[in-house]
């Protein structure tokens, strides 16, 4: 069984990370980005930019950091990435446990986000997700489990 | 304040900055919400708004850049991504077909 989505694989996916604030856990998602080869480096100053103008906290201690339109440039490929803080970030609008960090060049990430919001509407699946302590229940609660099942 | 006659309403566009995060996760959430009353949801970059959206719903802090960009359109913003009240007015009116303010 291999674990991934086309836009979520284990190897995006960090667990247990810690961060001593907003901008902190931003260059991490950032850079883990740059490092997936997702992204060229100009698109993380994007990430900050952006999430100064407006918050990308979605609730139920989730945000969905990303760029601006105008760094679309320097994404090379529609990628996802998940940096989870067990002890809790101070996001302003409240505390994030978990960070979905998006670089997007089309379309291709849109279920998973479609699964990401049914999953927060559901305070079970949020919490799961917030407390994942493998990989797997990550992909599987973000629907990796559904597309195997239709593969 | 203005109104819309909510029974008109075909095209919902849920609109942010970048058009590859937010709003897509929020279209898919509504999508599923107004698809009984045969209404499409979809998102874009707040510059590049469709002609034909009959609503516009984009975080409190864009509310004036979607005006500037489509003046003509009743924009709604929101503060929260989960459970904002303006969702369920849009969804209420949607359904009952009654007047949504903007």
């Amino acid at each position: 069984m291999t674990l991934s989505t086309d836009t979520l694989s284990a190897e995006a996916i960090r667990l247990g990370a810690t961060a001593k604030d907003r901008a902190e856990a931003i260059e991490q998602c950032g850079r883990l980005l740059v490092d997936l080869g997702a992204v060229e480096e100009p698109y993380v100053a994007a990430m900050h930019e952006r999430e100064k103008a407006v918050s990308t906290f979605v609730g139920e201690g989730v945000a969905i950091p990303h760029g601006t339109n105008e760094a679309r440039q320097y994404v090379k490929r529609t990628q996802l990435a998940v940096v989870q803080y067990p002890d809790g970030i101070d996001w302003g609008a409240g505390t994030v446990h978990l960070c979905v960090a998006i670089a997007a060049s089309g379309e291709e990430h849109v279920e998973v986000l479609a699964a990401l919001s049914k999953v927060l509407m559901d305070e079970q699946k949020a919490a799961a997700l917030r407390t994942a302590t493998d990989a797997a229940t990550v992909l599987s609660l973000l629907g990796n489990d559904q597309q195997e099942a239709h593969a | 304040m203005s109104t819309l006659d909510a029974s008109t309403i075909k095209k919902v566009i849920v609109a942010c900055d970048a058009g590859m995060g937010s709003s897509v996760m929020l279209a898919g959430q509504l999508s599923s919400a107004l698809a009984p009353y045969s209404v499409k949801v979809q998102h874009a970059p707040v510059n590049q708004i469709p002609d034909d959206a009959d609503v516009v719903l984009c975080q409190q802090g864009l509310v004036a850049r979607a005006k500037a960009v489509k003046p003509d359109k009743p924009v709604l913003g929101f503060t929260m991504f989960l459970g904002d009240p303006v969702f369920d007015k849009l969804q209420k009116a949607i359904r009952d077909g009654g007047d949504l303010e903007y």
